[in-house]
């Protein structure tokens, strides 16, 4: 298996930058899942990566091979696409096999590898049938064996699960995970689901407007974001900005304990760790109240202070209820006062 | 059900009139008013089978016009039904402009630039000339083949490995091979049927409708058999074009 790395990864379309400089390594065997909003350049990344979009500047390196000037189909880099795109003029082993086909292997070796590869994602017996009477899963499932039947050196999978019913998700997700740990094929996925990427990645890559903001294990990304913007997009609405004296910080006109030194500093905390109690000095307002399934979404007003919380369990406060509320020392987290490259923060939010 | 009627209906549309055709071809002796030919023989088709070389040399150049087409018309068709062009109506007029004259007068704007260039009465010219009317048709049919579904399978092929050519063979004409046919089987037709653009260009030179109608007024017998020669190729170009464009799902 091999490492990627993207350096300086520069893509234009139609004169306007996609990429305005993407780094990116994925260690040999490993998993990353890039992810961000639609728009970011994630699929043009991908797209560059497999040899199917020009690069304008930078590099790209798979293992020791620089790809520059490698066309498509030499690069050994096999895509799970966002479609299945499986041929519907043949068989389902043959599609599976197609790779294998390409490489010259003779007919009955191929049929049997991708037999085989058919048992492991979950398709035993799918081998002789036509692609077109399959659903939306087992065709996903399809394109994910043919990708792994041409043993890549890079497995590239772009939005796999989007074509997916809903509840299918988990078993494709789990399949993924599994068949990439067994064969450490070094893979890059990409999502626009953060919730997706915390699941399916060993790390997480953040791509906001052409540029990779963050990447590390996920949980750095939700509990440990390297800006505003990373906060944001991963759902720590929180932002409480101020100077801080003595070890505290003045939210609403209450000291509230701040780790780090004193100096201005903005810190966030997720939704789900807020606390919220009975008596405590910090005091809200119930602006609206929401019910999402798992939680209750609260939006506080403390003061100045826009605060979401979560309340779980069946007895979370109406709207218009004065609740009181405690933000934890240790999940207040202080976001590096020199943004990595991260783009300008939007307007403000109300 | 009522299409299965139809159906039949439009096959006895077709059938009757070459049943017709073929009494008429075997029939050496059918005066008025007799309803049913006084004398049935081969005559007719023994002098339609003299036509042999307007025959070949029709089916050559048919042949060579299509597959001329296909090859001229295929970047123009895929980058059409690709949606690639701005401005497709410009384009579509302009491979039209050759179809909003009558072929005999394109024929005759041909034939004065032919003779400079000696291409006049020669097969090499026949087949420009049937080119110049054919080759819209066939980018017009091709072009509904291509488009972002095709485009995403070549793409697929490109990261698994299939080099350029294997990818034509292995993705693209299986993908398109429907519309080819029909592209295939019109350009035929057209070329096949051409009177106005050879009789311009040919120089003489027979070709099968030329040979044709001068016998519809003088001998009905030999035209009649000369225009169930004139429906084979038709018909097995038809019945080619329907087995290739079958969809194989």
């Amino acid at each position: 298996m091999s490492a990627l790395a993207c350096s300086g990864v520069v893509v234009s379309a139609a004169g306007a930058p996609v990429l305005r400089g993407v780094d990116l390594t994925v260690a040999a065997g490993s998993r990353t899942v890039l992810v961000g909003p639609s728009g970011a350049g994630k699929t043009t990344l991908l797209r560059t990566v497999a040899g199917l979009a020009p690069l304008d500047a930078g590099e790209i390196r798979l293992g020791a091979r620089s790809l520059r000037g490698v066309p498509a189909h030499r690069r050994r880099i096999a895509v799970v696409f966002q479609e299945p795109r499986l041929l519907p003029h043949l068989d389902v082993a043959d599609n599976v096999a197609f790779a294998l086909r390409a490489a010259g292997v003779r007919r009955a070796e191929r049929r049997r590898r991708a037999r085989a590869l058919l048992d492991d994602v979950g398709l035993g017996g799918f081998a002789d049938r036509r692609v077109r009477g399959l659903s939306g899963g087992e065709q996903q499932r399809v394109a994910l064996a043919r990708a792994l039947c041409a043993e890549p050196e890079l497995l590239m999978l772009d939005e796999p699960l989007a074509a997916v019913d809903p509840n299918r998700r988990e078993g494709l997700r789990r399949l993924i995970v599994d068949l990439q740990r067994a064969r450490a094929v070094t893979t890059l996925l990409i999502t626009h689901d953060r919730a997706e990427a915390a699941e399916l990645g060993e790390r997480v890559a953040l791509m906001l407007e052409g540029w990779i903001v963050q990447h590390a294990p996920p949980r750095e990304l939700f509990e440990r974001p390297a800006s505003a913007a990373v906060a944001r997009f991963f759902g720590a609405a929180n932002l409480l900005r101020g100077d801080v004296r003595a070890g505290r910080l003045a939210v609403a006109g209450v000291d509230v304990p701040v780790p780090g030194p004193d100096g201005p500093a903005t810190f966030t905390i997720r939704p789900e760790h807020v606390v919220l109690c009975d008596s405590a000095p910090l005091a809200a307002t119930v602006v609206e109240a929401v019910y999402a399934g798992t939680h209750v979404r609260l939006a506080l007003q403390a003061g100045s202070q826009r605060l979401q919380a979560h309340a779980v369990g069946g007895d979370a406060p109406p709207a218009g209820a004065r609740i009181a509320v405690e933000l934890p020392v240790d999940r207040l987290w202080r976001l590096p006062a020199t943004a990595p490259d991260a783009p300008a923060p939007r307007a403000a939010r109300p | 059900m009522i299409e299965r009627h139809a159906g039949r209906a439009v096959a006895l549309l077709f059938a009757l009139p070459i049943a017709a055709l073929v009494v008429r071809a075997v029939a050496d002796q059918w005066r008025a008013p007799a309803l049913v030919p006084q004398r049935l023989g081969l005559r007719g088709l023994d002098a339609a089978l003299e036509a042999g070389a307007a025959f070949a040399g029709s089916l050559a150049v048919a042949l060579v016009a299509t597959g001329a087409a296909i090859a001229i018309g295929w970047p123009a068709a895929r980058v059409l039904g690709e949606r690639r062009l701005r401005r497709p109506g410009l384009v579509f007029l302009l491979l039209a402009m050759p179809l909003l004259v009558t072929p005999y007068a394109t024929g005759a704007g041909l034939t004065e630039w032919f003779i400079r260039l000696g291409l006049a009465g020669t097969l090499p010219g026949l087949v420009l000339a049937h080119l110049v009317l054919v080759l819209p048709y066939v980018v017009v049919v091709l072009l509904s083949g291509f488009g972002a579904r095709v485009s995403e399978l070549e793409e697929m092929a490109r990261t698994f490995g299939a080099s350029p050519l294997r990818r034509l063979a292995w993705v693209t004409l299986p993908s398109v091979r429907a519309t080819l046919a029909a592209a295939a089987l019109l350009g035929f037709l057209v070329s096949w049927s051409q009177y106005g653009s050879s009789l311009a260009v040919g120089a003489g030179r027979p070709m099968l409708p030329l040979v044709l109608l001068p016998f519809v007024r003088t001998d009905p017998q030999v035209a009649a058999a000369l225009a169930l020669l004139f429906l084979a190729p038709a018909l097995v170009a038809l019945a080619v074009a329907t087995r290739a464009s079958r969809s194989p799902l």
